[in-house]
C-alpha cells in the first residue's frame, strides 16, 4: 500500500515537471517586426551589431548577431537547421563558388550608383556562375600582402635586381639562411608565394569566353612560367628564398632588424610597430611581369534562409543598400583592421593605404570550388624547389604540381 | 597463511560494523534514493519534452514518435514494481548511451557513404530546382534597373512606384505591366528613390517587411518572358529566365538553344559534360565504394600509405611501451628520492594539449631554424628531407620525426599503465625466480614481462587503433608532407586518415563527404580486423596465469 502511494506521488511529480517544461518552452519571446540573424566573426561582431542596429532602428526591424569562428561559417551554412540559420553572413570572397554551387546564397543586384562605388575586381571576386555569372556578396574590406621594407637598413627597391642584391647583402652580413623572408613551412604557402608566381608569369585558372574562371585551364606550369622558372633555381641556389622559413622566423628576424625584407600582410603590422621598426609596404618589384599579390575580399552575403524566414527583402536592403554605404564600410573595415572596399570610404590609416597601393593590379583568389585542389600542390611545388640543398628543379616541380592539380579536378 | 589464525582470546570481538558499500546501499535504498530517482526521472522527462518540442517545430515526426515511446517506456520501467523490471533498470542507461554515441553515428556514417553528399549536392531536389530557376535569371541585353518604392493604389492593391535609373522616367508597375507616370506626379529622394506619388500611398516602416513573400513573388512583365522583379524593397531589376523547367518530364531546357538537361540519377541535371548548379543530395548506392577501387588517386598510393600507417601506429605503440616500461621500472625502486617529482614530470607530455605541443615540435624540428638542429650543431632534414639512406627506401627523416614526436606524446600513457601493472605483480613470484637462480634480465623476460603483458596488451591494441587514425600527430607536424615526388598527391608522412581528408575535403570540387564516409568505413573495417586478430592472439598470453 505504502509503495503504490509512493508511485502515485512520483507519477504526479513527473507529470508536473513535464508540464512546467512544456509551458516554458511554448512561451517563446516574440518581437514586433522582422528579425534578421547575422553571423559574424568575433572581431567584427561589435561593429556589425552597431551598424546593423542603426539601420534596424530606422526601419523597425530587429537584429540578432551571432558570433562564430570565421572559418566555420562557410561549412556551418551547409549543415545548420533552417530554424537556427542566419539570413546574412560575413564571408570571404573565395567561399562564393562553394556557397553558390551549394545553392546557399542569394544573388544580389545593387543599383548602378552603388556598384559604381566599388572597384570592379571586388565585385568580380564575389561573382560566380558556370552559365550566368551573378553577384553573391557586397564587398566590405580588402586585404593583400606586400613587401615590407625596413627603411632604416635598406632602400625601398624599385627593381627586382636591386631587391635581390640588397637582400643577399643582408643575408651575408647577418648570416641568415634566406634573403627575402616569406613564410612557407612544410605545408607550403601558395598565398604568400603568389607575388613571385605572378611575377614569373604564372596564373592559377584561365578565363573562358563568358568571363568565368575555367577550371580546365590550369596555368601553374604555363610555357611563360616554365621559361622563367630557371630564376627559381637560381634563387634557391643563392638562398634568396628558403621554404623552411615560417611566420615566427620572419617575425623575429624582421623585428630584430636582421632582415630588411618581409613579404606579409597587415596582420603583422602591430608586432612590427611594437618593436619600433620603421618600415614601408610596397608591391614586390616586377620580375618578368608585375609581381602582384593575391587579393582577399571580405563582405556580406544574403543566405537562402532569408527566404524561408520571410526576411528576404529586409536582408537584401540591409546588405545591398546599407552595408555598402561609405560610413558603414568605414566602421566595418576598421573593426577588421583592413581597408574598406568602397572607394568613397578611404582608409584613413597610412599603412593600410600603403598596403592598398601594394595590391594594385592584384588578382582576387579564385573563388571557384576547384581552388581547393590547388592550394596544397602549388604550395608544395614551391617547397620542393626552394628547400636549399637537394631541391627539385622548378620546371619539373611545377609541371608535376600542374599534373596533380588537373588530376584532382578531374 | 595458516599461522595467522592464532586465537586472541583476551581481546573482545569488535562491534559489528557493516562495510561502507553495504551502508551506502542501505542509505540509498530508502526515501533518499527514491527522491534521487524521481529527480533524475524528472530531468530525463524534461529533456525529452524539450527535445520533442524542438523536433515538432522541425516536423521530424518519426523521431517524435520514437522519443515519446522511449520516454514513456523508461518511466514505466523505473516506476513499475521492483521485481519485474529489475534487470532492465540496470541495462537501460548503458543501452541509451550505446545507441546515442555508437550506433547512431555508425548508421549516420553508412547513410552518408551511400549518398552523394558533397559540395553542390546538399539541398533536396525541390530546393535545387528552385535554386536553379533563380540562378538562371539573367538581365536581358539592355535590361534596366529601377529604384522602387512599394505602394498601394486607391483600391489598396500592392504596386511598385518605379524610377528608371538610366532613362530617368517614372512608372507604376503592376502584375499586368508597366505604366508611365507623369514626372510631376512622383517625388524622388536624394538617392533616386520615389518618396511620394500622386494617387498612391507609399508603404513605409514595419509594414514594408510584412510584404516579404508578396514582394518576392511580385513580377512586372515586360517583353517576352522577361519581368521586372523587386530585389529587396528599394531596387527592382529586369530579369529573363535562361532555363525553363518542364515539370512533367523533370528536365530543364535552355531557352536559347533548346538544350535539354536530364536528371542523371546522381543528383544533377546534365547535358553532355555540362552540369547545372546546384545539384541535390540523393542515394547513389555503392558508388563511393566502387570509386575507391577505380579511382587512381586512391588506388595508386593506397598500399604505400597503408603500410606506412601500419608502421607508424605499430612503432609508436612499441617504442612508447618500451620507453614507458623502462622508466616505470627505473622509478619503481623503493626509497628513491623525489620519486613523485620524477613521476609528475614524466606525465607532462600527456597533460599538455597535443595540438599545442605538436606545433611547438614542428618549430623545434625545423630543418634550418629549429632548436634541435641548432643545439646539437647538426643538419638533420627532419621535416623537409628525403630518405635517410639512399639505398633504403621507405625510411625517411620526416617519418622518423613523426614517430619520434608520437612516441614523446604516448610514452606517459604507457609509463602510467606499466607503473600500475608492475605494482600488481606479486613480489613472491619475482623473488621465487631469483631464488631459483634467475638473473635480472631473465626474471624480467620470463616473469615480469609476461605478467605485465596480460594487463597491458589490450591497452596496446587500443593505442594502436587510436594511432592508426591519429590525424593530429601527422597533420599538425608535417601536414602530411613533404611531397618528394614531382606530382605526388600523397605526402611522405600521410597516413590513411590524413590522406582521406586531403582527398575528400580539400580536393576536386570542394568537399565530398560521401567519399570521406566510405573511406572511413573501410578504415574502420581495417582497424577492427587488426584489433580482432590481436585480441585473439593475446588470449594466449593469459595462459601464463
Amino acid at each position: 500500500m505504502q509503495n503504490s502511494l509512493k508511485r502515485i506521488w512520483a507519477l504526479l511529480g513527473v507529470t508536473a515537471a513535464i508540464g512546467a517544461v512544456a509551458a516554458t518552452s511554448a512561451v517563446a519571446s516574440h518581437k514586433a517586426g522582422p528579425t534578421i540573424v547575422i553571423w559574424t566573426d568575433a572581431n567584427r561582431a561589435a561593429s556589425v551589431t552597431k551598424v546593423a542596429n542603426a539601420w534596424a532602428a530606422s526601419k523597425g526591424a530587429n537584429i540578432q548577431v551571432v558570433t562564430k569562428d570565421f572559418g566555420s561559417i562557410e561549412t556551418a551554412l551547409g549543415t545548420v537547421a533552417s530554424a537556427d540559420a542566419p539570413d546574412v553572413v560575413v564571408a570571404a570572397h573565395d567561399w562564393t563558388g562553394q556557397l553558390a554551387a551549394n545553392g546557399l546564397v542569394e544573388p544580389l543586384f545593387p543599383s548602378k550608383t552603388v556598384a559604381a562605388q566599388f572597384p570592379p575586381y571586388t565585385l568580380d571576386a564575389f561573382s560566380y556562375g558556370t552559365a550566368v555569372k551573378k553577384l553573391y556578396g557586397i564587398p566590405v574590406q580588402i586585404e593583400n600582402i606586400a613587401l615590407l621594407v625596413n627603411t632604416k637598413i635598406a632602400k625601398v627597391p624599385s627593381t627586382f635586381a636591386q631587391l635581390e642584391t640588397e637582400a643577399l647583402a643582408a643575408k651575408k652580413k647577418n648570416h641568415l639562411s634566406f634573403g627575402i623572408c616569406v613564410q612557407q613551412g612544410s605545408g607550403g604557402d601558395a598565398y604568400h608565394m603568389y607575388p613571385f608566381f605572378s611575377g614569373l608569369g604564372g596564373y592559377v585558372f584561365g578565363v573562358n569566353k563568358a568571363g568565368n574562371l575555367n577550371p580546365k585551364d590550369v596555368g601553374v606550369a604555363n610555357p611563360t612560367f616554365l621559361k622563367n622558372s630557371k630564376l627559381i633555381d637560381k634563387w634557391n641556389k643563392e638562398g634568396l628564398i628558403n621554404s623552411k622559413t615560417d611566420y615566427s622566423v620572419c617575425d623575429s628576424a624582421f623585428t630584430k632588424s636582421q632582415t630588411p625584407f618581409w613579404i606579409t600582410g597587415p596582420w603583422a603590422v602591430s608586432d612590427i610597430q611594437k618593436a619600433g621598426v620603421s618600415f614601408k609596404a610596397v608591391q614586390v618589384p616586377p620580375i618578368a611581369k608585375a609581381s602582384v599579390p593575391f587579393l582577399g575580399v571580405n563582405g556580406m552575403m544574403v543566405t537562402k534562409f532569408a527566404t524561408t524566414h520571410n526576411v528576404d527583402a529586409a536582408a537584401k536592403d540591409l546588405v545591398v543598400n546599407y552595408f555598402s554605404t561609405p560610413s558603414a564600410q568605414t566602421q566595418l573595415a576598421a573593426a577588421g583592421g583592413r581597408a574598406p572596399a568602397n572607394v568613397k570610404a578611404r582608409a584613413t590609416d597610412p599603412i593600410l593605404a600603403q598596403f592598398g597601393r601594394a595590391g594594385k593590379g592584384g588578382v582576387p583568389m579564385p573563388n571557384i570550388p576547384q581552388m581547393s585542389s590547388v592550394w596544397s600542390d602549388l604550395g608544395q611545388a614551391w617547397v620542393r624547389s626552394t628547400k636549399g640543398a637537394g631541391a627539385m628543379p622548378a620546371a619539373r616541380s611545377f609541371k608535376g604540381a600542374a599534373r596533380a592539380i588537373s588530376y584532382k579536378i578531374g | 597463511m595458516s599461522t595467522a589464525t592464532t586465537p586472541t582470546l583476551s581481546v573482545e570481538p569488535p562491534p559489528f560494523r557493516p562495510s561502507l558499500i553495504a551502508r551506502g546501499i542501505a542509505f540509498f535504498s530508502g526515501s533518499v534514493g527514491f527522491a534521487i530517482k524521481i529527480a533524475l526521472l524528472c530531468a530525463s522527462n524534461a529533456l525529452a519534452v524539450w527535445a520533442i518540442y524542438v523536433l515538432i517545430t522541425h516536423s521530424r515526426w518519426p523521431a517524435v514518435v520514437v522519443l515519446t515511446v522511449a520516454t514513456v517506456l523508461i518511466d514505466l520501467v523505473y516506476l513499475a514494481p521492483r521485481r519485474k523490471t529489475l534487470p532492465l533498470k540496470f541495462l537501460i542507461p548503458g543501452t541509451v548511451f550505446l545507441i546515442g554515441f555508437q550506433i547512431i553515428p555508425i548508421l549516420f556514417t553508412i547513410n552518408v557513404a551511400l549518398s552523394n553528399y558533397s559540395t553542390g549536392h546538399i539541398l533536396t531536389q525541390g530546393q535545387a530546382i528552385a535554386a536553379i530557376k533563380i540562378n538562371s535569371l539573367s538581365p536581358p541585353a539592355n535590361g534596366r534597373q529601377y529604384d522602387i518604392a512599394p505602394a498601394r493604389d486607391s483600391s489598396g492593391k500592392l504596386v511598385l512606384i518605379m524610377h528608371d535609373e538610366t532613362g530617368g522616367k517614372v512608372y507604376v508597375g503592376t502584375p499586368k505591366g508597366l505604366t508611365e507616370l507623369p514626372k510631376g506626379d512622383v517625388k524622388l529622394g536624394a538617392t533616386g528613390q520615389p518618396t511620394a506619388a500622386k494617387g498612391y500611398t507609399i508603404i513605409t516602416g514595419a509594414e514594408l517587411f510584412t510584404l516579404d513573400q508578396q514582394l518576392r513573388d511580385f513580377k512586372v512583365p515586360t517583353t517576352g518572358d522577361a519581368a521586372i522583379q523587386p530585389q529587396g524593397t528599394a531596387i527592382a531589376v529586369e530579369l529573363k529566365p535562361t532555363l525553363r523547367y518542364d515539370s512533367k518530364r523533370n528536365v530543364f531546357i535552355r531557352i536559347t538553344d533548346g538544350t535539354v538537361f536530364h536528371d542523371n540519377g546522381l543528383g544533377s541535371f546534365v547535358s553532355g559534360r555540362e552540369e547545372l548548379e546546384p545539384g541535390w543530395k540523393t542515394y547513389v548506392g555503392f558508388r563511393n565504394f566502387s570509386q575507391i577501387i577505380h579511382n587512381p588517386l586512391v588506388r595508386k598510393p593506397f598500399l604505400t600509405i597503408f603500410l606506412w600507417t601500419f608502421v607508424f601506429a605499430a612503432s609508436t605503440v612499441f617504442f612508447s611501451f618500451a620507453v614507458g616500461l623502462f622508466l616505470a621500472i627505473a622509478l619503481d625502486k623503493r626509497g628513491l628520492r623525489f620519486q613523485r617529482l620524477y613521476r609528475s614530470v614524466l606525465v607532462i607530455p600527456w597533460a599538455i594539449p597535443g595540438f599545442l605541443s605538436l606545433l611547438v615540435w614542428a618549430g623545434l624540428l625545423n630543418d634550418d631554424f629549429g632548436v634541435v638542429n641548432n643545439l646539437f650543431g647538426i643538419h638533420v632534414p627532419w621535416l623537409f628531407g628525403g630518405n635517410v639512406f639512399s639505398w633504403l627506401p621507405f625510411i625517411s627523416w620526416p617519418r622518423i620525426a613523426v614517430i619520434l614526436v608520437s612516441v614523446w606524446l604516448t610514452t606517459p600513457y604507457f609509463f602510467l599503465v606499466s607503473m600500475g601493472s608492475l605494482q600488481s605483480i606479486p613480489s613472491e613470484l619475482t623473488e621465487a625466480a631469483r631464488v631459483d637462480g634467475g638473473g635480472a634480465w631473465q626474471v624480467f623476460r620470463r616473469v615480469t614481462l609476461p605478467l605485465l603483458l596480460v594487463a597491458v596488451a589490450p591497452l596496446m591494441i587500443a593505442s594502436f587503433a587510436f594511432n592508426f587514425n591519429n590525424f593530429n600527430n601527422v597533420y599538425l607536424l608535417t601536414g602530411g608532407g613533404p611531397y618528394n615526388g614531382a606530382s605526388s598527391i600523397a605526402g611522405n608522412t600521410d597516413i590513411l586518415i590524413s590522406y582521406t581528408y586531403k582527398l575528400a575535403i580539400a580536393s576536386g570540387k570542394g568537399s565530398d563527404y560521401g567519399l570521406a564516409s566510405a573511406v572511413a568505413i573501410i578504415i574502420f573495417i581495417l582497424v577492427a580486423g587488426i584489433s580482432a586478430i590481436s585480441f585473439w592472439k593475446t588470449k594466449s598470453l593469459e595462459n601464463v596465469r
